[in-house]
């Protein structure tokens, strides 16, 4: 016997059992059945599975209806909501935790002496005892706010000087005045001392 | 609506749903009588031994407590085989945890060959039974839809949650094992 090579047919012979075809296809798959020796046993096969159904008990259908609660009353979704809050608590709570843990790490590093990398000197007191600095050129004042971040990799022992700030001696802590005074990198965030200086004066 | 077998106009099941919903519960019964056969026998088919009737009561009490996201893109009869469906791969899950903690005694053995001797009446349905006992339970699943219930290979491949392409390689497979296996017999 010679297997079928119409697969369009082939696939269409469950349809043909269950009377889901239209007039033309059904016409279309008798005949090709009626000379397909192939599609007639695979037919047959299908028959016999089909009306040999595996046994199914009879289901009570008012005894199903009966567990059916009427539609205002059920609720659908009450389990899901409560889940979905409580997942969401969760991480909000985790998210709060996570945050208060990071910002603390931040305050005590930020605190910490022996982190010097981001310690600022204030400018205030260099500010009243350094002399009034010239005013900026406007090419120095266009050029300045360019190269902010590269004395702070170029020159590290600034920064570790004004880090242990809190130890110096008064002659120390003049000295680390007037490297600031040199140290252009750190007013970048700060208002311009001379500027704050001259507006005071004429008030 | 379409013709009953009677002849009167039979209402289409949205049309019984939204009457189940306006409060109506003859709907439900309606709707329940219509398709729990179809939902037992698939049930039978796939291997289910005990329980069916629980399993349909379960699968309708499911379907009519979700059925606002019961959106008519597919026939509420391929939807229901779905629900159906999930509900049995729960049960045999939990069916597998609980033999691998609870020691099998030999007096199961009995009472399942039991079972089942009850439940295959006719040889023709015992020798359908063991050819579908050769398919995977994918397979099976597939062929059983597309032969016993006559869905379309878009609507199996909704139910067993795969695609057209596979639902069709599945029957081809299936076909072909149960045909050499009736054939041997």
């Amino acid at each position: 016997m010679n297997k079928c090579t119409d697969s369009d047919i082939q696939e269409m012979l469950p349809d043909l059992l269950h009377r889901a075809l239209s007039d033309s296809e059904r016409r279309r798959v008798e005949a090709h059945v009626a000379t397909c020796e192939s599609c007639r046993e695979d037919l047959d096969v299908l028959r016999t599975v089909k009306s040999a159904a595996v046994f199914a008990p009879t289901i009570d259908v008012n005894h199903v209806v009966r567990q059916i609660p009427p539609y205002h009353t059920i609720v659908p979704t009450t389990e899901r909501p409560t889940t979905t809050r409580m997942v969401s608590w969760l991480v909000a709570a985790s998210l709060a935790l996570v945050a208060l843990g990071g910002g603390s790490i931040l305050l005590q590093s930020n605190g910490s002496p022996a982190s010097g990398s981001r310690v600022t000197p204030q400018p205030p007191i260099a500010n009243a005892t350094a002399p009034e600095p010239t005013k900026p050129t406007q090419a120095e004042s266009v050029v300045a706010p360019g190269p902010i971040a590269q004395p702070v990799v170029a020159r590290p022992h600034a920064l570790a000087l004004a880090a242990e700030a809190d130890g110096l001696s008064d002659g120390g802590l003049v000295q680390l005045m007037n490297d600031m005074d040199d140290f252009d990198a750190l007013p970048g965030s700060e208002p311009d001392p001379v500027l704050s200086v001259d507006s005071g004066d004429s008030l | 609506m379409i013709p009953s077998p009677e002849g009167r106009p039979e209402e289409t099941d949205l049309e019984l749903i939204n009457r189940w919903r306006a409060g109506d519960g003859r709907a439900a019964t309606r709707l329940v009588g219509r398709h729990s056969q179809a939902l037992a026998r698939f049930a039978a088919s796939a291997g289910e031994r005990d329980g069916i009737e629980e399993l349909v009561q379960d699968t309708f009490v499911r379907a009519f407590a979700s059925l606002d996201s019961f959106r008519g893109e597919s026939t509420l009869r391929t939807w229901l085989f779905t629900i159906e469906r999930r509900l049995m791969l729960d049960r045999r899950r939990s069916e597998r945890r609980s033999r691998e903690t609870v020691p099998v005694e030999e007096s199961d053995h009995v009472s399942e060959y039991g079972a089942l001797d009850g439940l295959i009446a006719e040889e023709a349905q015992e020798r359908v039974r063991k050819s579908l006992d050769a398919l995977s339970p994918t397979q099976r699943e597939v062929f059983t839809l597309r032969v016993q219930q006559g869905l379309s290979y878009k609507e199996i491949a909704e139910v067993v949650g795969s695609t057209e392409g596979a639902a069709r390689v599945h029957y081809h497979n299936a076909i072909k094992t149960v045909k050499e296996f009736l054939k041997d017999e």
